[in-house]
């Protein structure tokens, strides 16, 4: 294999892994942004994915899969608010809860519908999510590649990205959530509900959450696996914290992680082990915690001087 | 936890694991299966022989002890959510010790893979202790990613540099000397000597915890951080030294389970304990006795879950969305309280006015 | 008479456990300032909240313009014309001026998106308007205070409000920022016929500024007057239900003559969390025997000092010693070591743990002693309850048991926990920071004859206060700071306190002279 396809292949390969762990952070990034980072997303993942496989299998298409995970991201993101918000609850312990909940539910469910127990099979296959090319873009190097042939959610996470980044710093819901976060009570005070908006948030997080998961079990395979999140929905909250919360910013740090392990698929094909390999997105990430951590001190101590 | 509060806090939790079992029978009856008959075969799976007896005990003791590793974590205000990696470290490293140690008195033999089970999981949860103290990483995430990174790094071993040469073998360690091994107390159940350990631990993590000024100065640290500080504590030292306490604990039960069970390190060695007893502690708030005393309930719950999924079909997994939810209640509890008491004193704000007035 | 602006029937407010406001009945005229005075707990800012709708009283009606409000809404009460600027400013601080102003009615452009230069062109209008001065593109937390509260008054005259209530406006202010905010107050009473209720304690600036003033008591409302007919001596009674009259302290000076230097600050730096270095080459003696106090308007380096002194904080230049050895590198518990109690300034985030009962709060840093434990392991339960019980009698705290969570007392309370704890210490150095904030006058008392009787047993004493009334009863000298720098040294009976806030505000004995 020359070199120009394997870097080709590489970046594929960092796009696709990218992409869930892109959708999950652009979530867990809004409820960070009206205060209560939501590290359950992990769960939820895993519920979206589940969702998703089971919806376009009893519905019969990857669309109606979608919009059942869609669904069950926003039952998903009420739950969370209404333990959060307004019961109060300790998020992390919700989030926590939910991880662990998220996962015996999905293990119960499959084992309880299909019979079947660690991965789905479902006979005759399922529809995966389609594909897209421009035929014209194929004619450039690099970038040809790269734009088509991905699938739907690809192209919605990058517009996502922009999208919650025009919210974020661009809209009056955004100054709004940023207040809800930083400060509710300048925002009730204005008459401006925080709580309101910290549902909003929370149901976005669901959703976007849950379609994360859809992409993991529909983008390639098509499949279910226990624990097929894998924490993921982990190295998604490290890239918010990474990123600062910026969805651009959180974005570069979701194609890194992908880029790690990207770079461990292709180590196992010269013949590293593949657990070997796995380890290296973990590790990685939290070394990119450390990073940031270390940088922010750096840079205060020299503000001091 | 005293009087009143405790009183408050035994009724919520009595309600939100009763909620919770309703809960897991709807999800039952919703799923085609007949609750009813999925408890009682539950409680059946777990007490009605000797072996089933015994393995609710083992259940129990594994739980007990992933829940203090919780706790005495969470009492320095540390969430340690890292076990599982901490686990398969301390099982990997002492099953390494017992092979090597082969033919070496079990008097000398097993304190030293005791050590190496403590020493690999008090490591392992050093690390995300010390970047949480040190540097302000949160742990939680940390933990986590790094339970991911040391089973795939122990998977590579058993499949790689330490895989046995036996053969028959696909994967896993070389075998301990069997004069190490921990023995069966009640045939073929899992329950072995290591429950002994298992108890003098429990009591001592909640000596530890309760009595000593190393505990109470923990309890303050995790109250409040700056607080300890301000007091002089090394609340530093502290809370990284709950952290390797815990990691310490995990290691051991990890080690229970080869020295106890599977004779060398295999890549299932765990299915998730640590998160089972770290429910536990959750929904016991972290206090110790409540934890020694839940991990009996939920040893059986799990054993009878097994029962019940080659009984009846029904998933065992159901006890995890169980235990899930009654922590859902429990950290609820303060808000439904709080939402109550408000409601009441409202109406009876308006009674007495409407009256008065 | 015109009909009232704002009128309250038979208001009455219950929070679990405490009835906040009892039966209140009022009435404020258009166009008054009518100011609330009363102590912390009476009740004045849980009326004034009902009145914006952050709070439904239990019970009572509420009228604005003659119309009763039937639901309570901050969103209600602005579009009504009710406006407040509340004692901790509603402001985001890491938007700017012009964002928080516009904060909840932003202007858009395609009917999506923020218009940014249309927010600063309202900000600029309203500055032209009134004459409060800020820039719209600053950013709320790199600005000073008193511009704060300009951009919270603006935000609510940018609302349309003109009633404006004021919650506490002047304990952040330097004298000079509160004496621009009362013209201001003058100006747009006079000019634009607004309405004013202002809450306050301070009873000079009842009698400076106000036309009628309202005191509570309790939650109750105990009196209405003109101003021009009481004074502060009135008033003060009224306040507290019986004649306010501080006691002489019972001061004398130690036995021993030797008053060697026990704090010695060194030509001091220090770097506040941002990194800004704000305690600037500061340097100063404490003597055994004597309490050295340290006047300043807060946020002039005086936390970051203290804490530098007692180890919380590294500094990066000069020194401080004490008892003659430094500190330099030392954590805090190595300076409790040399002898040295601090009684820091926010207790509820450095002073206490609030879920640990009062028991474990006391106890804290003596655990490890002989008599409490078996070889500095095993708690001795006993007599750890002893001690504590006599030291909960010994320094009269009340309202709660050895069991009790201290997070759930009052500030007095709380703070005399803190007390127990650090002066039972016996240590020769005390650093004490804030005292009496937010504590009752009774308390009060107890807490100044405490800090009094350290002193005459021979304590080397640094208070730091904001309070210059308590600087002046328990100083034997006195200092200035401001902007991390001491603008001047004094003996409290030799100084008139106008003169004193010359000095808090930058002035120099240099430039006066």
């Amino acid at each position: 294999m020359d070199f120009y396809s394997m870097a080709i292949g590489l970046m594929q390969n960092t796009l696709r892994t990218a992409t869930p762990v892109v959708l999950a952070a652009l979530g867990c990034l809004l409820t960070d942004h009206v205060g209560m980072m939501n590290i359950g997303v992990d769960g939820m993942m895993l519920i979206g994915a589940f969702a998703a496989v089971m919806g376009s299998w009893l519905l019969g298409s990857w669309v109606l899969g979608i919009a059942v995970a869609l669904g069950i991201g926003l039952v998903l993101g009420l739950l969370y608010g209404v333990f959060v918000i307004k019961l109060k609850s300790d998020e992390f312990i919700i989030g926590v809860a939910l991880n662990v909940f998220a996962g015996g539910l999905t293990t119960f469910l499959l084992r309880a519908m299909t019979g079947q127990t660690g991965t789905f099979h479902a006979e005759g296959g399922l529809s995966v999510l389609p594909r897209f090319s421009l035929s014209f873009l194929d004619s450039i190097p690099v970038i040809g590649p790269l734009l088509n042939n991905n699938t739907l959610l690809v192209y919605i996470s990058w517009l996502l990205v922009l999208a919650c980044w025009l919210l974020i710093y661009r809209t009056p819901l955004g100054f709004w959530m940023r207040s809800a976060g930083e400060h509710p009570q300048s925002l009730r005070s204005a008459g401006k509900s925080p709580e309101k908006i910290k549902y909003l948030a929370s149901l976005l997080c669901g959703m976007l959450a849950c379609l994360a998961g859809a992409h993991l079990s529909m983008g390639y395979l098509s499949t279910f696996s226990e624990n097929m999140s894998n924490s993921r929905g982990f190295i998604a909250v490290a890239c918010v914290i990474f990123g600062r919360s910026n969805p651009p910013k959180v974005f570069l740090a979701a194609l890194l992680f992908g880029f790690i392990d990207a770079l461990g698929m292709r180590l196992q094909s010269v013949g590293i082990s593949s657990n070997l390999t796995s380890i290296f997105p973990y590790v990685g990430t939290v070394l990119m915690m450390v990073l940031v951590v270390w940088r922010a001190e750096r840079r205060k101590r020299r503000m001091s001087l | 936890m005293k009087g009143r509060k405790l009183l408050e806090y035994l009724l919520a939790l009595a309600v939100s694991v009763l909620l919770a079992l309703i809960v897991g029978g709807v999800i039952m009856a919703l799923s085609g299966f007949d609750p009813i008959k999925g408890y009682r075969l539950m409680i059946e799976g777990a007490f009605s022989k000797p072996r089933l007896v015994g393995n609710t005990l083992a259940k129990a003791a594994t739980l007990c002890l992933t829940g203090l590793a919780t706790a005495i974590a969470a009492q320095a205000g540390i969430f340690n959510v890292g076990g599982e990696g901490q686990l398969y470290l301390g099982a990997i490293a002492s099953a390494f010790v017992g092979a090597r140690l082969t033919g070496v008195s079990p008097v000398i033999g097993i304190p030293l893979c005791l050590l190496a089970a403590m020493a690999a999981g008090g490591f392992y949860a050093w690390v995300p202790g010390m970047l949480k103290v040190r540097m302000k990483v949160d742990e939680v995430v940390t933990t986590i990613l790094l339970n991911s990174a040391a089973i795939y790094f122990c998977a590579y071993l058993a499949n790689g540099p330490l895989k046995t040469a036996e053969r028959g073998i696909n994967s896993g360690t070389d075998s301990v000397d069997p004069a190490f091994m921990f023995e069966r107390l009640i045939r073929s159940s899992n329950l072995t000597q290591s429950i002994f350990l298992s108890v003098v631990i429990a009591l001592l993590v909640w000596y530890i915890m309760r009595r000593t000024t190393a505990g109470f100065e923990m309890k303050l640290t995790g109250q409040n951080g700056r607080f300890a500080r301000y007091s002089g504590l090394k609340a530093e030292r502290l809370a990284i030294g709950s952290m390797v306490v815990s990691g310490a604990i995990c290691g051991l039960v990890g080690m229970f389970e080869v020295f106890g069970l599977h004779r060398r390190f295999i890549t299932t060695v765990s299915q998730e304990f640590y998160y089972d007893g770290m429910l536990v502690a959750m929904m016991m708030r972290y206090q110790p006795l409540g934890i020694i005393l839940m991990s009996l309930f939920f040893g059986a719950m799990k054993i009878g879950g097994t029962y019940m999924e080659a009984q009846a079909g029904i998933p065992s997994s159901l006890v995890i969305v169980i235990q899930s939810i009654i922590i859902f209640f429990m950290a609820a509890e303060d808000g439904i309280l709080q939402a109550f008491r408000g409601w009441r004193t409202r109406r009876r704000a308006a009674l007495t006015l409407t009256k008065g007035g | 008479m015109d009909e009232p602006i704002v009128s309250f029937r038979h208001v009455s407010m219950q929070f679990p456990g405490v009835l906040a406001n009892d039966d209140v009945s009022l009435d404020i005229r258009r166009g008054e300032v009518f100011a609330l005075v009363g102590e912390n707990g009476a009740g004045k800012s849980t009326l004034m909240n009902i009145l914006y709708g952050m709070n439904a009283p239990t019970s009572g009606t509420v009228s604005i313009r003659g119309q009763e409000v039937r639901h309570f809404s901050p969103s209600e009460a602005i579009s009504r014309g009710v406006g407040m600027v509340h004692q901790h400013f509603m402001l985001v601080p890491s938007f700017t001026v012009a964002q928080n102003i516009v904060l909840g009615r932003e202007p858009k452009r395609l009917g999506l998106f923020c218009d940014f230069p249309k927010m600063r062109a309202i900000t600029e209008h309203l500055v032209a308007e009134y004459g409060l001065r800020v820039n719209p593109d600053d950013k709320v937390s790199e600005i000073s205070v008193g511009l704060q509260q300009r951009v919270e008054i603006l935000k609510t005259l940018h609302r349309g409000a003109d009633v404006l209530i004021l919650d506490e406006p002047t304990a952040v202010l330097t004298p000079q920022e509160t004496d621009e905010l009362f013209t201001v107050i003058r100006r747009i009473v006079k000019e634009k016929q607004m309405t004013i209720i202002i809450i306050t304690h301070k009873l000079y600036e009842v009698m400076a500024i106000s036309d009628r003033v309202g005191v509570m008591r309790a939650g109750r409302l105990v009196g209405v007057c003109e101003t021009k007919d009481v004074n502060e001596r009135i008033l003060a009674s009224m306040m507290v239900g019986r004649e306010v009259l501080l006691g002489q302290l019972d001061r004398h000076d130690p036995d021993t003559s030797d008053n060697e230097i026990a704090i010695h600050v060194e030509k001091l730096q220090v770097s506040d969390n941002r990194g800004l270095t704000v305690v600037r080459g500061l340097s100063l003696d404490v003597h055994r025997g004597e309490i050295l106090g340290i006047a300043g308007i807060e946020g002039n380096g005086q936390s970051e000092l203290v804490e530098a002194i007692t180890g919380m904080r590294r500094f990066s230049g000069g020194d401080v010693t004490i008892g003659g050895k430094s500190i330099k590198g030392m954590n805090p518990g190595q300076v409790r070591s040399l002898g040295v109690a601090h009684i820091p300034e926010d207790r509820l985030a450095t002073g206490v743990s609030a879920p640990a009962d009062v028991t474990d709060n006391l106890i804290v840093g003596k655990e490890r002693q002989p008599r409490f434990s078996i070889g500095g392991i095993h708690m001795k339960k006993r007599p750890i309850r002893r001690w504590a019980q006599e030291t909960f009698d010994r320094f009269d705290i009340r309202g709660a048991g050895l069991d009790t969570a201290v997070g759930s007392l009052s500030g007095g309370n709380m703070q005399k926990v803190v007390i127990a704890r650090e002066f039972s210490f016996e240590t020769p150095v005390l650093i004490i920071s804030q005292p009496t904030r937010g504590v009752d006058i009774g308390a009060m008392e107890a807490i100044h004859q405490l800090i009094m009787d350290k002193r005459n047993s021979g304590c080397a004493i640094l208070l730091v206060s904001a309070d210059l009334d308590e600087l002046y009863r328990l100083s034997d000298r006195l200092m200035t700071i401001y902007e991390g720098r001491i603008t001047g040294e004094f003996i409290p009976s030799e100084i008139p306190k106008t003169e004193i806030s010359y000095y808090m505000t930058g002035g120099t004995k240099e430039a006066q002279a």
